[in-house]
């Protein structure tokens, strides 16, 4: 019996395209929802018979704006996958939403249709800092959805954050923190702004018409995090992401645990035995692939033993379980351990909150040739 | 058989770059009818792609013309400061000498001390003014300028359009008129003077030679008197302008010798052939020199794995270049590779460039230096490599390579000269007005400021008017000091550097800062320093990298984070360690850009 896997949905339409997003997202295509939806389901009858017997822990539908979705729709696609694929019976599901395109209403019937753990794309709560994120919400809008999220009832709630935009400060990074905290989620993701260079902040930053994010002040930032959140109680257990006990989210655990997953959806990674592979990007292409009764993949890779140690190594090295210190020689390590970036948890090392900054140090370090 | 001597006539062309001397030698060509109009293109004898592409000539070569029942051999020049020595040599072949002077620009540095020379060794200088076409020509004012300058009547300065083609009949007249013809002893013993050699792939060494005394029949048994290597000669010919073999040369007659060698060094310019044996001349022609490297610089291949390919380039190139010396060096920040010396800075530039493009090399090259005399007690001690000095005072003095400076300029940018040659420690010899507007003024400098972009410096300040000839005057003490380069305390031996204990700070400052922007942040805390001995001059400091990592890695992140990390991966492993600081590739390279000295246009 194979490890639980998990399955990824791609829900490629949003309202607007924000400047500093480049997942593979678009606006103005809600026309194609209806016979995207199909092509889903048309998708997870092809892909199911590769993954009879393995065992799924978890669902999450991602984005894109899922919520763009009617939630009758999303009820038929989430039913629909129950069908194909073999799912414990507490199985977590997640969708992501952006504060604008919830109501109460629309929650109610998605935690009736089995959404249990809702993952809202806060991102800030200072108005300035979301402006330069293209951001279309206010922070008020953030606080109505978390407050319509528990009025329907929804047992976990998840709020995401973006720290280092231009223009922010310690001081507003604090305040975010805390507005966030009194609103109480089961679960925090808090991410540095990262620079892509093919989006429009990408270009501008490139162009020298925006500051490129300060990797020291975001370092702060993140301490802050560190701080702020852990003093509140929440477990930090990976480098983004901090969870109330038994809050962890168990399918994002899974692609830093190497455990498999399936990608249904435009663009979606699947992965399992040291092969990943991934379907086409346009949604177009996607669905017309998916309708001539064809699985949708764009490209593949199997990973050859050096590819796979560095995985190994560096996603376990993202969570607190850490790589057992015997795959290393002393020699590589020590000076980690010396110089406070990696502690050694019973033979496990385990990176402390220094050493979670400079993760890509660490891993060139520990594993160079 | 040989021409008559009487009808021989040896000259060359001295001018300045770009004052048209190779397109006067095409319309000479043509005029004779030497080159078929079919097979004429531009700049005929300038064979070398390189030569072609820098507009300028680095071998000297022979042609010979015949014109009106004479023969007349046509030996070309080089025209840059770097080969002063082989602009004499090939002086001594002729017996006039055509100064060339554009109508625009006049008389330039370079020119004049080419002039110098010819009148010198003797020669009989035909004054011609080129361009006369040009709008902007001033034939009237420059022949002016030459007539007083050379203590002549304005009426005997011909006048020329080798683009035209006007005047160029009235060159060929006065060569056959004013020059004379060669002497020589057609039965003394041989002597026949080597002005250039070259490498062929597939004949080996060509020597190009004018035979002063004797015959040199084709296929001799012969014998240099520098080297005292002996040879079986292949053939003998003339160049008109492609090769063609000839019985023999006599006395007075200019051609080609292929000789059998294997190797220039052992047929280097300045050289007399004579023959082997009991029939060979036991004196050799006067003037001979080894030739002597004024700068160097340590050349590293970019990839450690080349280092023998490097060695075997060097090899090659040294085959078809007599100047060239090198010897193997390491550096710890650049590994292995060479120390090589070079005439000058235009040489240096020939020669990697060469290495790069005809042996596909990627090279680090350090900032040039001169060689420095260091007196410790009885002792001497030749520096070629800055790291190579001894630290900080533990020596009673240094010397340091002098030059003497001619710079020709339009009168109004004096100031400019004046205040430039000042800051590169210059001290001024003498000055003189050619016309009232034009001034030639000689300085004595210390070479290693010549390297250090003083012909750029000249050139900017002078907006291209002025122009800079020199050749070695000797050495001179200097109250000069190593500056060392520091990395998290670790001395970085590529950019030590040699300099004038006023300037010490200016360039430690100047690297550190340099380096900060360069070197990427490390774990810690990384201490740039310039130091003199143990003493701190400058200092900056690259502050501790906090983060690297990506924000977020979810499943369709993940393939693309891997491939990341073992670019970056690759990086690291191309990274060059100093110490424990990790410096990229392009940091010394760019680095070492700061201090390139000066590039010839």
């Amino acid at each position: 019996m194979s490890a639980p896997g998990g399955i990824y949905v791609h829900i490629p339409f949003c309202l607007t395209r924000c400047g500093y997003c480049d997942f593979n997202a678009y606006a103005g295509l809600e026309g194609l929802r209806p016979r995207y939806l199909a092509a889903l389901f048309r998708e997870a009858d092809l892909a199911a018979p590769a993954w009879v017997g393995t065992e799924f822990v978890s669902v999450f539908l991602g984005g894109g704006t899922p919520t763009t979705m009617e939630p009758a729709d999303l009820r038929a696609l989430l039913s629909h996958l129950r069908e194909r694929f073999e799912m414990v019976p507490d199985t977590e599901v997640t969708i992501e939403a952006n504060p604008d395109t919830v109501t109460e209403a629309s929650l109610s019937r998605l935690l009736e249709a089995g959404f249990a753990r809702l993952s809202i794309g806060a991102q800030s709560f200072d108005p300035a800092v979301l402006r330069s994120l293209e951001r279309i919400h206010q922070p008020t809008s953030v606080r109505a959805a978390v407050a319509a999220a528990r009025r329907a009832g929804f047992p976990n709630l998840s709020l995401d954050l973006i720290y280092g935009a231009n223009g922010e400060s310690l001081g507003s990074w604090r305040r975010t923190l805390d507005e966030t905290l009194a609103l109480g989620p089961e679960h925090v993701s808090a991410y540095a702004l990262t620079i892509e260079p093919a989006t429009a902040l990408g270009r501008q930053v490139a162009a020298g018409q925006v500051p490129g994010p300060d990797p020291d002040l975001q370092a702060d930032m993140f301490l802050l995090a560190c701080e702020v959140l852990g003093d509140a109680g929440y477990a930090h257990y990976e480098i983004s992401n901090w969870a109330r006990p038994g809050f962890e989210c168990v399918h994002n655990l899974g692609y830093w645990e190497r455990r498999p997953y399936v990608g249904l959806g435009a663009g979606a990674h699947a992965y399992r035995d040291d092969v990943r592979w991934w379907n086409v990007r346009p949604p177009e292409t996607y669905m017309e692939k998916v309708e001539s009764g064809e699985l949708p993949i764009g490209g593949s890779e199997s990973l050859d033993p050096s590819d796979a140690y560095l995985e190994e190594v560096f996603l376990k090295l993202r969570i607190l379980q850490g790589v057992p210190a015997s795959w290393f020689d002393a020699g590589r390590y020590e000076p980690y351990l010396q110089s406070g970036l990696l502690v050694d948890d019973f033979g496990q090392l385990v990176p402390t909150e220094r050493g979670m900054l400079l993760l890509n140090e660490l891993v060139l370090g520990l594993t160079a040739g | 058989m040989s021409t008559e001597i009487f009808r021989i006539r040896n000259f060359c062309i001295v001018a300045h770059i770009d004052h048209g001397k190779s397109t006067l030698a095409d319309r000479m060509l043509e005029l004779t009818h030497t080159v078929d109009q079919r097979a004429m293109r531009a700049q005929y004898l300038d064979r070398m792609d390189l030569e072609r592409e820098r507009g300028i000539t680095i071998k000297a070569q022979a042609v010979r013309l015949l014109h009106e029942g004479y023969e007349l051999n046509l030996i070309d020049t080089p025209g840059h400061v770097d080969f002063t020595y082989e602009v004499s040599r090939s002086l001594a072949a002729c017996e006039g000498a055509i100064l060339l002077v554009d109508a625009a620009q006049g008389l330039e540095a370079q020119t004049l001390a080419n002039y110098h020379l010819a009148r010198d060794a003797g020669l009989t200088i035909v004054p011609a003014i080129n361009k006369i076409d040009l709008p902007a020509a001033e034939p009237e004012q420059r022949a002016e300028e030459l007539a007083r300058l050379l203590g002549a009547d304005p009426a005997e300065i011909l006048h020329v359009s080798a683009k035209t083609g006007e005047g160029v009949d009235d060159v060929l007249k006065a060569v056959i008129d004013r020059v004379p013809h060669p002497g020589g002893d057609l039965h003394a013993p041989l002597q026949a003077l080597i002005f250039d050699s070259a490498f062929d792939t597939y004949r080996g060494v060509i020597t190009y030679i004018r035979v002063k005394q004797g015959t040199l029949p084709s296929n001799a048994k012969i014998k240099m008197l520098a080297t005292h290597v002996t040879s079986e000669a292949e053939e003998t010919g003339v160049m008109a302008p492609e090769a063609t073999p000839v019985d023999s040369l006599g006395p007075g007659e200019v051609g080609y010798l292929v000789t059998g060698l294997k190797d220039v060094h052992h047929a280097k310019v300045g050289d007399t052939i004579t023959l082997a044996g009991k029939q060979g001349a036991a004196v050799p022609l006067p003037g001979y020199r080894e030739p002597k490297p004024m700068v160097w610089s340590g050349l590293y291949p970019a990839d450690g794995n080349d280092y023998s390919a490097l060695r075997e380039a060097l090899d090659r190139l040294k085959l078809s270049d007599s100047a060239l010396v090198y010897e193997p060096e390491t550096s710890q920040a650049l590994g292995f590779g060479f120390r090589v010396g070079f005439l000058g800075l235009l040489h240096m530039d020939i020669v990697r460039e060469r290495l790069e493009r005809e042996f596909d090399l990627q090279l680090i090259s350090t900032a040039p230096n001169v060689e420095f005399h260091v007196f410790r007690g009885a002792e001497e001690i030749v520096v070629h490599n800055p790291a190579e000095m001894p630290p900080g005072g533990d020596y009673d003095r240094v010397e340091e390579p002098v030059i003497y400076a001619t710079i020709i300029t339009p009168a109004t940018y004096l100031g400019a000269i004046f205040e430039l040659c000042q800051a590169r420690r210059g001290e001024m010899v003498d000055m003189e007005y050619l016309t009232p507007e034009r001034v030639e003024v000689h300085y004595l400098l210390p070479l290693a400021e010549v390297v250090f972009d003083f012909f750029d410096q000249l050139k900017s300040k002078t907006r291209g008017f002025a122009s800079l000839d020199y050749e070695p005057w000797g050495l001179q003490e200097a109250k000069l000091v190593r500056v060392d380069i520091l990395l998290h305390g670790e001395p970085v031996d590529a950019f030590s550097s040699v300099v004038h204990r006023d300037k010490a700070y200016e360039y430690g400052k100047k690297m550190t800062e340099r380096l900060k922007e360069l070197i990427p942040r490390q774990l810690f805390d990384v201490a740039i320093q310039a130091s003199i001995g143990s003493k701190v001059i400058a200092r900056e400091t690259v502050k501790a990298k906090r983060k690297d990592v990506l924000a977020k890695c979810y499943g369709g992140d993940i393939t693309r984070k891997r491939k990341l990390l073992e670019t970056q991966k690759k990086g690291k492993e191309r990274m060059r360690r100093v110490g424990k600081v990790d410096v990229p590739q392009d940091a010394f390279i760019a680095a070492l850009r700061v201090d390139e000295g000066a590039k010839k246009k």
